[in-house]
């Protein structure tokens, strides 16, 4: 669903997006003339069973790869005229990420992970601010811990902390609850619309999880690669 | 506070953790192993040879010499006083010394007060000297005896009425084996008063200098640059040909030993890289999702490897010095007294560190540079991941570094030829080998029992990998065979050719009619393996009708060789020691006369078979068609000649005999009175020149144990990095399969069968390859005929090394036999 009036300040903005592999079988459409519009401060679910595609359109509007056709543009930015390296200059200012399996660096202290996007930036008082970071999603007193003395839900809590540490616009989230048990799963959902209230954060979540999807102010199902509003 | 994360700042906070990986451990532990094993032996090489070049400057009286026609330009002396040098002038001519009625042409030394600066000169009994004072004159026993003379009567030489000082007993420079007339030492100053050294003299100059190693290097970088057209350098290095060569071929073993054992730490390192490269894909992916730049990710992963490899290559470096200074220390006393004061050299050390960090680039840097283009979108598909071909070529590198190295250690590219040919011969037949098993495998496996076929299809789902592993293996276990069974049969093999009995006098001078009687004097000495030849002393005068002063050789200095008087011999049968490399040896019947090359000799003077060379012996010339090359082992002590002409025409010539004998020791009286009886003959001992040889051979010997040690370390490396470079997959597989319900002793056969195939096909190519390889460096490299590779041991070895790489992978399977398959799969 993508509404013209939006598109002069569409924080994202995805046109006719189209991605296919070549498998054994012949070619495989994955994603077939998608189209999607966010703005800043939206918080947006797809869902859609397992093979999908989700994670791929989370790919390609974060400029993780590029579509077999189609046009991403990322504030403005078209992704497919920018090289990898340009690319991941926006990505650095623009975005943050949380995955299902959380990609901590293991060799890493807790806020060595977190300070990796503010350094990768250069940013200023870069160790307080990782630490308020951390304090933000509970761990202050975690902080020299390494990922593998972590449970799996702090190692997410982590996770959050270096995604939003750099004040990034969009938070993209992969499954973000799909690794944790129940508690940790309302504690890592409670983060994110936190983050989305209190700093305007654009949010874009992939999940299974239909209380994540419902707390979202629209949800999109990916069905045979093309993407459908899902009835409220 | 602002800071840009860098490179090597996130590599550091990487390492601090990551130093305990195993695959980073493998990688320093090879690197380290590789700067000792090269470091030391470079620096042990370095030093004896400097050592061996000292005691051979006491056989030149200084470290190094400029010979010349006429005296040289008072620039050379002031140039060595400049630098620091000591210097001494001498010069070496013929003359007729008179007493009564008798005469005799001596050769004769004149030298200043200062000669020798090296070595001694000692006249009497033991009693070193130097070059005796104006006035008096030194004469050896057969100077005194055929001019009927004693010590304190006085001789005529060049006019100049002279006391005897002294018997003249050794003099520096005296080795020369067919010195024809008997010597004297008389003082420089008296020479040139009598007016012995002028224009027409057949005198030949020399300065001699000596002082520190530096000062002498840099005198004869100047030396040769202002050298006079008539002069030539005498060095050290050339005086002792036969040293020359057992030091050489010494050197040659050590350094292949400590090559096999840096080639050794570079597969090591490659595979190590290989698996390190794998972990940290996802890492790298991570870091391009997040914004890093791939330079940013590239580097890091460059420093995480530069900071501790760095720090082991510079702390390999000390240990290799350590090493080195103790293993001299303990040969210390083997060396003669003038070398034991050979400077520790510090370059070899951390040039070995250099070529250890070369090494490391070149095997680790394909892998990890495949990394640089990790696609971010891998951060959530594994899948993703690209293998871009444009890498490929770095694969090269590896080849390179290793060609590159063996050619810099050994110094030769046709030990580097040889050596790089097997290994690669090697890979190549392991490579064929292993897709030979895994496609019988893929056709039959069927039928097999389940629990093989668990485990050969192991090998052959990881196709890749089994094949890298094989190779590696098979390519680590060949460098050990060769090492450890086939270097110690070379050595034995080249120590049997300096039997305990080996010739150790010389007897020169011998006239046709003594022959017989000089054989039955020094057999009932109790002489073993007597063996005399003719020698006619003669001039190489035209080469193809062409005069040899006109024919256009390379160089000044070989012009001056081809002009040199020169010793000819002839005999029936090839002498031992001797090997027809071109052409035929002399047919018994020879109707024009022929003549047998050494090949250096060829080389040097660019001549081919069929050539004609035109010989004057006293007044007869003598046309030889050049019918065969030789190729003569100088490091027999044998009698050998660069030029022998064919019986028929020899002997015609006139001549005299020279002999090689064996006496053991403690027959010095009854030798000195056969001495005595036959005045005319000249006796030289070899036993001191032999003695070191066979030195050199032990100190080697010694020294290849500890190279080896180092090597069979990295051997153990290389297989520990070859096993576990599956060893994850293999953990998580046996965990699902236990899961699944497979029974320990199915999984345990299934183990057994994959590493067994993997240790036999690295035993089969290693003994094969080991076995060729030794063969060929014996006759290429070593010049040693009689190899014969050493079967058994190398069977056994291999046999060994069959069993050990599979219970090594057993072992490793072990564990996760006996552990929670749940524990094991949530890992």
């Amino acid at each position: 669903m993508h509404d013209g009036n939006r598109t002069d300040m569409a924080l994202i903005s995805a046109t006719g997006l189209g991605k296919h592999v070549e498998g054994p079988a012949g070619r495989l459409d994955i994603l077939d003339d998608v189209s999607l519009e966010v703005n800043a401060g939206e918080t947006i679910a797809i869902t859609g069973a397992s093979g999908s595609g989700k994670t791929t359109l989370l790919g390609l509007l974060a400029g993780l790869d590029l579509p077999s056709h189609g046009s991403v543009r990322l504030d403005g930015h078209a992704l497919e005229a920018m090289d990898e390296e340009a690319r991941a200059r926006l990505r650095l200012k623009l975005v943050g990420f949380v995955f299902q399996s959380f990609h901590l660096l293991p060799a890493l202290t807790a806020e060595e992970n977190v300070l990796l996007p503010l350094e990768l930036d250069g940013t200023p008082d870069a160790p307080p601010r990782a630490r308020d970071a951390l304090a933000s999603v509970g761990l202050r007193e975690r902080g020299a811990h390494y990922p593998y003395q972590l449970s799996g839900g702090e190692q997410q809590r982590v996770a959050i902390a270096r995604a939003f540490v750099h004040r990034p616009r969009i938070l993209f989230a992969d499954e973000p609850t799909g690794n944790l048990d129940h508690h940790s799963r309302d504690t890592i959902a409670d983060l994110l619309f936190a983050l989305n209230r209190e700093h305007h954060t654009t949010l874009i979540v992939v999940t299974h999880d239909p209380a994540m999807a419902a707390r979202c102010a629209r949800v999109y199902d990916l069905l045979d690669g093309r993407l459908q509003a899902h009835a409220a | 506070m602002t800071f840009r994360m860098t490179g090597p700042r996130h590599a550091l906070r990487t390492l601090r953790r990551e130093w305990r990986l195993p695959e980073l451990r493998t990688l320093i532990a090879a690197l380290l192993l590789s700067v000792i094993a090269l470091g030391a032996v470079g620096t042990l090489a370095a030093r004896v040879q400097r050592a061996v070049l000292m005691s051979a400057a006491e056989l030149i009286g200084g470290d190094l010499g400029v010979d010349a026609a006429a005296p040289l330009p008072t620039a050379f002396v002031r140039h060595a006083q400049t630098l620091g040098l000591h210097t001494s002038k001498l010069a070496d001519f013929p003359s007729v010394a008179f007493a009564g009625d008798r005469s005799q042409l001596l050769s004769v030394t004149a030298g200043d007060g200062a000669w020798p600066l090296r070595g001694k000169l000692i006249v009497d009994r033991n009693r070193p000297a130097h070059a005796p004072p104006a006035g008096s004159v030194y004469l050896d026993h057969r100077a005194l005896v055929s001019l009927q003379l004693k010590v304190g009567d006085h001789v005529q030489v060049g006019g100049m009425d002279l006391a005897i000082a002294g018997e003249l007993q050794q003099q520096p420079g005296g080795g020369d084996l067919v010195a024809l007339a008997p010597r004297a030492v008389m003082a420089l100053a008296d020479a040139e008063s009598a007016g012995l050294l002028g224009t027409g003299s057949r005198a030949r100059h020399r300065l001699l200098i000596a002082g520190s190693m530096s000062a002498v290097d840099a005198y004869r970088t100047w030396a040769k640059a202002n050298l006079p057209a008539d002069a030539r350098m005498v060095t050290p290095e050339e005086v002792q040909q036969r040293l020359s060569v057992a030091f050489e071929r010494a050197g040659s073993f050590l350094r292949l030993a400590a090559l096999l054992a840096a080639l050794l730490a570079g597969i090591a390192v490659a595979l190590s890289a290989q698996r390190y490269a794998r972990r940290k894909t996802d890492e790298i992916a991570l870091l391009r999702a997040l914004g890093a730049s791939s330079r940013f990710a590239f580097g890091s992963l460059a420093w995480t490897l530069a900071v501790p490899a760095v720090l082991a290559a510079l702390i390999g470096a000390g240990i290799a010095l350590g090493f080195a200074s103790a293993a001299f220390a303990y040969a210390h006393d083997l060396l003669p007294a003038s070398a034991q004061r050979a400077p520790l050299p510090l370059g070899p050390a951390f040039a070995a560190a250099g070529v250890s960090l070369a090494v490391l680039a070149g095997f680790a840097l394909p892998p990890l540079a495949r990394l640089k283009s990790t696609p971010p979108i891998a951060v959530f598909r594994r899948t993703a991941k690209r293998t871009p071909r444009r890498f490929d070529l770095l694969y090269a590198l590896p080849v390179l570094v290793a060609l590159g190295l063996i050619a810099l250690e050994t110094g030769s590219w046709k030990i580097a030829g040889v050596l790089a040919a097997c290994l690669a011969g090697a890979a190549l037949f392991t490579a064929l080998l292993t897709f030979a098993i895994l496609w019988l495998i893929r056709r039959y496996a069927v039928r097999l029992n389940p629990a093989l076929r668990l485990g050969v299809s192991a090998l052959t789902r990881r196709r890749g990998l089994s094949l890298l592993q094989s190779c590696a293996i098979s390519l680590g276990l060949t460098a050990l065979l060769l090492l450890a069974v086939v270097a110690p049969a070379l050595l034995d093999t080249w120590r049997s050719e300096l039997p305990s009995d080996t010739p150790n006098w010389f007897v020169v001078n011998v006239q046709t009619a003594q022959r017989a009687g000089v054989r039955d004097a020094l057999d009932k000495l109790g002489a073993t393996r007597f063996n005399d030849m003719p020698v006619a002393v003669g001039k190489l005068v035209a080469i193809d009708g062409v005069d040899v002063e006109r024919v256009p050789f390379r160089g000044h200095d070989v012009s001056q060789d081809a002009a040199q008087q020169l010793r000819l011999s002839w005999s029936r049968v090839l002498p031992p020691a001797n090997r027809v490399i071109a052409g035929q040896w002399f047919a018994p019947d020879a109707r024009d006369a022929q003549v047998s090359l050494d090949v250096a000799w060829v080389r040097r003077f660019d001549l081919k078979l069929g050539d004609t060379l035109e010989f004057l012996v006293g007044n007869q010339r003598i046309d030889a068609r050049l019918t065969s090359i030789r190729e003569v082992d100088w490091s027999r002590f044998n009698v050998n000649f660069f030029v022998m002409l064919d019986p028929a025409h020899g002997e015609a010539l006139p001549h005299t005999w020279i002999a090689s004998f064996y006496l053991p020791p403690g027959h010095a009286g009854a030798l000195a009175a056969f001495s005595r009886d036959n005045p005319s003959l000249s006796l030289i001992d070899v036993d001191e020149l032999l003695d070191r040889a066979r030195q050199i051979v032990g100190q080697v010997t010694a020294a290849a144990r500890w190279v080896l040690a180092f090597s069979l370390l990295a051997g153990a490396l290389v297989l520990a990095a070859a096993l576990t470079m599956s060893a994850a997959e293999r953990r998580h597989e046996a965990a699902l399969l236990r899961t699944l319900g497979a029974r320990r002793a199915q999984l345990r056969m299934a183990a057994l069968c994959e590493f067994g195939l993997l240790g036999l096909i690295s035993g089969v190519t290693a003994l094969l390859a080991s076995a060729a390889a030794g063969a060929w460096l014996a006759r290429a490299v070593f010049r040693i005929h009689a190899f014969l590779p050493p079967w058994a041991p190398l069977i056994i070895s291999a046999v060994i090394a069959a069993v050990v790489v599979a219970a090594l992978g057993l072992a490793g399977t072990r564990k996760v036999l006996h552990t929670s398959p749940l524990l094991l799969l949530r890992r």
